[in-house]
């Protein structure tokens, strides 16, 4: 099994030159048949005549007495012809080459052609009748040289054919070589880039196949370099947000290390494990991040979101209450409906929205998270008393980094971008808005109620 | 030397307060860009540590209004911003130092040390005004070579008095350079300190100039002993 040739230029090639074998090998079928048919007709008729003539001449000059006589070989050509002339059953003339008896043996036919074997040659005979004194006409041909005068006609016509096709061969490859040439400088092109390189290729005067691919790899080439300035965005803000809590983290151990009050220095020291329990979390919170951006999608499985937001509270509480704030959560019929998703990551959802009502809220506030079905929809919200949000900043949540102006709390700003991120990957949005309730913030996010 | 520390985060801003107060600064702690912009124009403060990503204004527009509003004073620019672009812009709009978190404290101390020596048009690090010697890294005073134990307070006051050698300052200025916030000012504190100051250094080196305030004299007086 012989496989296509992986080159485009040499699958053109062998397919053009394919065809031009095809239709010249078609051609000259089709001259062979034709000519042969022309030559057959002609000679036929050639043939007709001459017995037409010699039953005339027979039936009006009849030489009884020199049978047989043969007649004079007068052309080079002449072997290859043979007549007879029979006369009431007799051989009264024939030519040199022709055989003593009749060449169609008892034929009861008049007149007509027939091929026949003689002298191991093929011959082409026509027989002749004439109408008075029973005279029959012999008129043979051998076939060779019918087949000798169409292979003449053949040569001639298909030599100057067999010529042209090499050269035929030679312009097939230069055109498809050239016809191919935007694929090749395509290739060269994309090959010397530099691997930082995703500038778009230039499309004007391109061929107009080649459009729709050179789009597509463009189209490529933007979502590829938005996707790198994203994530080298993103390491740099990363970077950057890492500088301050390692700048606490030192400037409190230098702090410790020089201080001679011992209630000072376990000031310092507190301070510097809180930098680092900081630090953590922000490399934490950025992992999320990044493992949420790199687009795995989660296993979902049947997760009971009341539960889990209980369990979240809980965990939590202790916080609130340090903030003196009251934290209630409410799940009254919907303890049990489930939602698809991933039990650790709706946890880390929950986790930063609760925690960022208990970080942003005033001590003494009011905190409620609730769980209820609404329709197909299992909704969670998170609601404060605290000072609620501006429309700007509410619109700039989720930016990654962006942090609201004048809060006393130390947050990374990425809690939003994690909490938005993992509503998306359960199909889920989430909204921010005035909680009718508290007064405050309110954050809803509403899922898919499991059937 | 009274300073201006404007960091919105608590623990730097904590550690940062705590690590100046042990090279002896005195540290007043604003932890948004309004704070810092009216505490630097309401204040004579030695010096400010400016973080840049300050909550309610921008630290680059902190710095921008002080310089329009005509003080002087030196900044050293604390910022988690390497660019070189943010470099060049914080320098552009009156930066005078511009270091980059995490900063060890007694590098920053020194520099801090350094910007406002400087901005008094002090090349050396050590202060001199007849045979007073006073060094701020060390803070320790030298008398005739002889080691002089001042309180921090009259360290503070020789150390202000001597940057501004030549030119008198009132008494409340002086005050001003000498409690940071939350301390109390105990009346004629200032004649106190320069009382023990005269005990300590010898009477010709501060002048007292009636009904204005003090000034110290580089050189000694001709015909004083």
């Amino acid at each position: 099994m012989m496989h296509a040739p992986r080159s485009l230029q040499a699958r053109l090639l062998l397919l053009l030159l394919g065809l031009m074998a095809g239709v010249w090998l078609a051609a000259a079928a089709l001259t062979w048949l034709d000519a042969r048919h022309e030559l057959d007709e002609l000679l036929d008729g050639h043939l007709a005549q001459a017995a037409a003539l010699l039953v005339v001449k027979q039936t009006g000059d009849i030489d009884d007495d020199a049978p047989g006589v043969d007649a004079p070989t007068l052309h080079r050509y002449a072997p290859k012809v043979a007549f007879q002339v029979f006369h009431e059953g007799r051989l009264s003339l024939r030519s040199a080459n022709a055989p003593l008896r009749p060449m169609i043996e008892g034929a009861m036919s008049p007149s007509g052609f027939q091929t026949v074997q003689l002298d191991g040659q093929a011959w082409r005979v026509f027989a002749a009748q004439g109408a008075e004194r029973d005279v029959r006409v012999f008129v043979g041909e051998q076939l060779a040289s019918r087949a000798a005068i169409l292979w003449a006609v053949l040569r001639s016509t298909l030599w100057p054919l067999l010529l042209a096709l090499p050269l035929l061969a030679l312009a097939a490859w230069w055109a498809v070589r050239r016809g191919t040439a935007p694929l090749r400088s395509i290739g060269r092109q994309l090959s010397a880039r530099a691997p930082q390189a995703l500038q778009p290729i230039d499309m004007s005067g391109l061929p107009d196949e080649m459009l729709p691919m050179i789009a597509a790899l463009n189209d490529l080439f933007e979502r590829i370099s938005a996707l790198m300035e994203a994530e080298r965005r993103f390491t740099a803000d990363a970077a950057h947000e890492l500088r301050t809590p390692i700048a606490a983290i030192r400037a409190q151990a230098q702090v410790a290390m020089a201080e001679t009050n011992d209630a000072a220095r376990a000031h310092a020291l507190q301070a510097t494990l809180a930098g680092c329990d900081r630090a953590t979390r922000l490399v934490e919170q950025m992992l999320t991040l990044a493992r949420l951006e790199g687009g795995a999608a989660p296993a979902l499985q049947p997760v009971a979101l009341a539960e889990l937001a209980r369990s979240v509270v809980a965990e939590l509480a202790p916080q609130a209450l340090a903030r003196q704030q009251q934290i209630e959560f409410d799940a009254d019929g919907a303890s049990a409906s489930q939602v698809d998703g991933d039990a650790t990551l709706l946890a880390v959802l929950v986790r930063n929205l609760v925690d960022n009502a208990i970080r942003y809220s005033p001590p003494q506030a009011r905190l409620r998270v609730s769980v209820a079905a609404s329709g197909r929809q299992l909704v969670l919200r998170v609601e404060d008393s605290g000072p609620g949000l501006s429309e700007p900043d509410a619109l700039r949540l989720g930016e990654r980094f962006f942090r609201v102006l004048g809060t006393e709390q130390s947050g990374s700003g990425l809690g939003w971008s994690i909490a938005r991120r993992i509503a998306a990957v359960h199909g889920a949005t989430l909204r921010v808005g005035r909680s009718t309730g508290l007064g405050g913030l309110a954050v809803e996010a509403a899922f898919q109620l499991r059937r | 030397m009274r300073i201006l520390l404007a960091e919105d985060d608590p623990l730097l801003g904590d550690g940062l307060r705590a690590g100046l107060r042990q090279h002896g600064f005195l540290v007043d702690w604003v932890r948004d860009g309004e704070a810092a912009e009216r505490e630097l124009r309401a204040q004579p403060y030695g010096a400010a540590v400016l973080d840049l990503g300050l909550p309610l204004k921008d630290g680059m527009e902190v710095l921008a209004a002080v310089r329009r509003a005509g003080i002087t004073l030196p900044v050293l620019v604390l910022t988690a911003r390497d660019g070189v672009p943010d470099r060049v812009k914080g320098l552009d709009l009156g930066a005078d130092d511009y270091v980059l978190k995490p900063v060890d404290l007694n590098e920053l101390a020194a520099r801090l040390r350094a910007l406002v020596r400087r901005s008094h048009g002090q090349p050396q690090e050590r202060l001199q005004a007849q045979d007073v010697v006073l060094d701020p890294a060390a803070r320790s005073v030298l008398r005739a070579g002889e080691p002089v134990l001042l309180s921090a307070r009259e360290f503070d006051l020789l150390h202000t008095l001597m940057l501004n050698a030549g030119r008198v300052l009132t008494r409340e200025q002086l005050e001003q350079h000498l409690y940071s916030w939350g301390q109390e000012v105990e009346s004629n504190a200032v004649e106190v300190h320069v009382h023990h100051l005269r005990r300590k250094l010898g009477s010709a080196l501060i002048q007292t100039v009636r009904g204005v305030g003090y000034m110290l004299l580089r050189e000694a007086p001709r015909g004083a002993a």
